[in-house]
């Protein structure tokens, strides 16, 4: 006991001029190569270390915000084919074990993007189908596409997100492919400082960033999978930042403390019930109209809490999406569902199910996605319609869900534009099992394959963006899926914390952490 | 003596390989893979394949049994399929946390309910052994996540004397046993209720023995009675219940590790768990395997100790 009231004496907290200490629900990171991370605090790493040719600023999501980063202008040519970076001088790469900072130059990024190209290096390969790209000269870059590619679809590949980022050559070759998913060198505002497995890693501020030398001087990050802990550390004072729940029950109790805040913000992920159309009785579309009738948004928004969530009528949200439909578009055309029992009944009799109908439903056992469905799974009861939960560990969920195993898949994800939404989740080659790249259409749906073509070829945004609403419309009519709602971001902040920026969306499920945020004392 | 712990000893081998056997198989047959755990839902599945071949998934069972059999036999642990990091050095580290937590529990469980044991059963029926005897039952009856909460909620929060989180700063000791200051007590109040009730029953079996009230007769305080005569006769039992204990306090330990996110073993098994990381997992399930058996050897050897007539057969 003295022994403790000593160390007490001794650990008085210095608040100023500190690192930076956030902690997020994980057990530990994937990896620290940004092509192959892919969990939100994999992003987030990525986000602090590593620049791209372009950006959407932090507090943004939309594509249509893009500004230079790594690159100070480029240039469109051959009818969307051709794509011309100029980059910035002097932007210096991290320095690593006895290695000084260098500066970044073409070379890199063409090996940056020749490596997110390759399967082999990069879980984005797949988006860079018929990319090329080669150095012009020291500062400059060619990327030439086998297909024209609008600007919206471009960007979004060579900006600060999944395959976009660029690391350092010279590092990369140095470190080896092991070495380097442990020891990342990038151009952005923090570098890699240490990484205990399993527990936390720490940054330290990179003073020759580009855009200026950052205001914390590092940041730590902790893997604490329990949002308790993670609650008690904030009001503790241990924490700074930390990843929250999604119920607005936990937001309203954090907010109620002293000394911190809590930011939702947008995106968030789209939760969305995909049906099996290849398995009786969900083939007949009768049946799965039934399911939409017999489902309340609301009431599933209303249990999470109004500003956490908010009900999704469309394959994917306008609001954030160029070619996404709003509500009040599918409302206008009469897709919305709205909750009606008796119809939904009679819709199931009509199919020939009277009595009423059972699915086997394979779910995961994480409480942000089985809480709405269990919530689901009781107002489809009202109709007859019975889902068998089966609950397993996330994993399994994964691997199932991939084996066909689960009639009606509930899934909750984020893309980052129009054409990755539906090409993954309804183009036919996305298959989960007869797919040419087996991906996530779980629903087996072929609808929409000539209108995804077509929009991927057009340069012209405005048509894209119509191709994109028409493909919407027909999915909503064909309903191999039905979108639930939109969940939101929450985290925990103190007070003391700022960000030096507005924070309205992230594409990813993080704050990011700029050179512009700062402790206050 | 020495015979016995060598032998005993040898046994832990098999015992470890029969662990390590059984845990590789049962996460082969389990659904989902490292490699889909790390590249996430957003991989394209030609690049998970590609990442499985990598770590060598892709070939078959039996050879990377052989392998990861060869290396656990040359003390080669492998390397973390998620972090890449060798899962020796994740042990090393995160093995003396979750002893030193085992360790303290147990040292406070004893502490306080020994001597708590003791005074319930001198003065049975009395207010203090109803007190007492409550105090325990409310330490058996309570999860020791709700305690670790509600310990933190008072002593991190309302009366901020102690951290809340994590493991301390790495050669702070003084750090290190502030942090480990909550979660030891968490584990070491509920190991105190075991104690507390196995000492006041064997202490009250002992008190009625013909021994002790001989003893009383001579004249002799009833002070020296209880410490001297009745307290050694009451060791066999504790020593059993503290070996029991350890194992159940290692168990224990992964949820209170998750509550105060200690870098101890626990923490490590749960993750390896949600990453499918098999190679760290094997290993730490054997390790696990090793302490329990080490821990029932030793109190096998403890048994000769406190009673002589059981080392003598």
């Amino acid at each position: 006991m003295a022994c403790l009231l000593v160390a007490v004496t001794l650990s008085t907290a210095q608040a100023a001029d500190r690192a930076l200490r956030m902690a997020y629900d994980i057990g530990d990171i994937a990896t620290l190569d940004p092509h192959r991370g892919s969990s939100h605090v994999d992003r987030a790493i990525a986000d602090m270390l590593f620049n791209g040719l372009v950006r959407v600023p932090p507090g943004q999501a939309n594509i249509s915000t893009v500004e230079p980063d790594l690159a100070e202008s480029w240039e469109v040519g051959d009818g969307g084919k051709r794509w011309v970076f100029h980059l910035r001088h002097g932007v210096m790469f991290h320095p690593w074990k006895d290695h000084p900072a260098y500066e970044m130059t073409a070379d890199d990024v063409v090996f940056s993007l020749e490596k997110a190209m390759d399967p082999k290096t990069s879980a984005y390969a797949s988006e860079y189908d018929g990319f090329t790209v080669k150095a012009l000269d020291r500062y400059t870059v060619e990327i030439d596409t086998a297909q024209p590619v609008s600007e919206t679809l471009f960007l979004a590949k060579v900006m600060n997100y999944a395959g976009g980022f660029i690391v350092s050559k010279k590092a990369y070759e140095d470190l080896g492919p092991d070495g380097f998913r442990l020891h990342p060198v990038g151009t952005g505002p923090f570098m890699f400082k240490d990484y205990v497995p399993k527990e936390r890693i720490s940054f330290v501020a990179n003073e020759r960033y580009f855009r200026g030398k950052p205001k914390l001087p590092g940041v730590e990050l902790l893997f604490m999978p329990d949002v308790s802990a993670r609650g008690i550390g904030l009001r503790t004072g241990e924490l700074d930042l930390i990843q929250g729940s999604s119920e607005e029950s936990w937001v309203k109790l954090m907010r109620s403390y002293p000394g911190i805040s809590v930011k939702v913000f947008g995106p968030g992920s789209a939760s969305i019930l995909f049906l099996n159309t290849k398995s009786k009785p969900l083939d007949d579309i009768r049946v799965r109209q039934a399911i939409a009738y017999a489902l309340s948004r609301q009431a599933v928004v209303a249990a999470i809490g109004a500003e956490t969530a908010t009900p999704l009528y469309a394959p994917f949200p306008g609001e954030y999406l160029p070619g996404g439909l709003t509500t009040e578009e599918v409302r206008a055309k009469g897709l919305d569902y709205p909750t009606d029992i008796a119809k939904a009944k009679a819709l199931l009799a009509e199919a020939g199910y009277p009595d009423g109908i059972s699915l086997d439903v394979v779910h995961t056992e994480l409480a942000v996605m089985l809480r709405p469905m269990e919530n689901i799974q009781a107002q489809l009861r009202k109709a007859g319609i019975n889902l068998n939960l089966k609950v397993v560990d996330h994993p399994t969920f994964h691997s199932l869900i991939r084996k066909d195993a689960s009639q009606i898949v509930h899934y909750m994800a984020w893309r980052p534009n129009a054409d990755v939404f539906l090409t993954r989740f309804y183009d036919s080659s996305s298959d989960i099992t007869a797919g040419s790249k087996p991906d996530t259409n779980f629903s087996h749906y072929s609808g929409v394959d000539g209108l995804i073509a077509e929009a991927k070829a057009t340069t012209d945004a405005r048509k894209q963006a119509e191709l994109w609403k028409r493909a919407s419309v027909q999915i909503l009519e064909d309903l191999p899926a039905i979108p639930v709602f939109q969940g939101r971001v929450a985290m925990g902040v103190r007070d003391t914390v700022d960000l030096g920026y507005d924070l309205d969306a992230n594409l990813a499920f993080f704050i990011p952490i700029t050179e512009t945020v700062y402790l206050s004392d | 003596m020495l015979e016995l712990i060598i032998r005993r000893t040898l046994n832990v081998i098999p015992i470890c390989l029969v662990v390590f056997t059984i845990v590789f198989c049962l996460m082969r047959i389990a659904p989902g893979d490292p490699a889909t755990a790390m590249l996430g839902d957003y991989a394209s599945a030609e690049a998970v394949q590609s990442l499985r071949q990598e770590m060598g998934l892709d070939r078959p069972l039996w050879s990377q049994y052989l392998d990861s059999l060869r290396g656990l036999l040359h003390g080669d642990l492998g390397r973390s399929l998620s972090s890449g990091a060798p899962v020796s050095d994740q042990i090393a580290s995160a093995l003396p946390e979750t002893l030193a937590l085992a360790a303290s529990s147990l040292a406070i469980g004893l502490l306080l309910g020994v001597p708590l044991g003791i005074v319930t059963a001198v003065r049975r029926g009395r207010p203090v052994d109803h007190a007492g005897r409550l105090f325990s039952l409310s330490g058996l009856s309570i999860p020791s996540f709700v305690l670790g909460i509600l310990l933190m909620l008072l002593f991190a929060i309302d009366v901020p004397i102690f951290p809340a989180i994590g493991g301390g700063r790495s050669g702070d000791l003084s750090d290190q046993l502030l942090h480990l200051a909550l979660p030891s007590l968490t584990l070491g109040l509920i190991m105190m209720a075991y104690v507390t009730r196995v000492m006041r029953t064997s202490m009250l079996n002992v008190l009625q023995e013909d021994y002790i009230r001989t003893a009383r007769s001579k004249g002799i305080g009833e002070l020296r009675v209880v410490l001297r005569h009745a307290l050694p006769n009451c060791l066999v039992p504790l020593v059993s219940l503290c070996a029991i204990n350890v194992i159940v306090l290692i168990s224990s330990s992964v949820m209170v590790e998750i509550i105060f996110s200690r870098p101890g073993l626990g923490r490590l098994l749960i993750s390896a768990m949600r990453q499918r990381d098999y190679v760290s997992l094997q290993s730490v399930l054997v390790v696990y395997a090793g302490i329990v058996i080490l821990v029932n050897m030793t109190a096998d050897l403890l048994y000769g100790v406190v009673n002589p007539r059981i080392r003598s057969r």
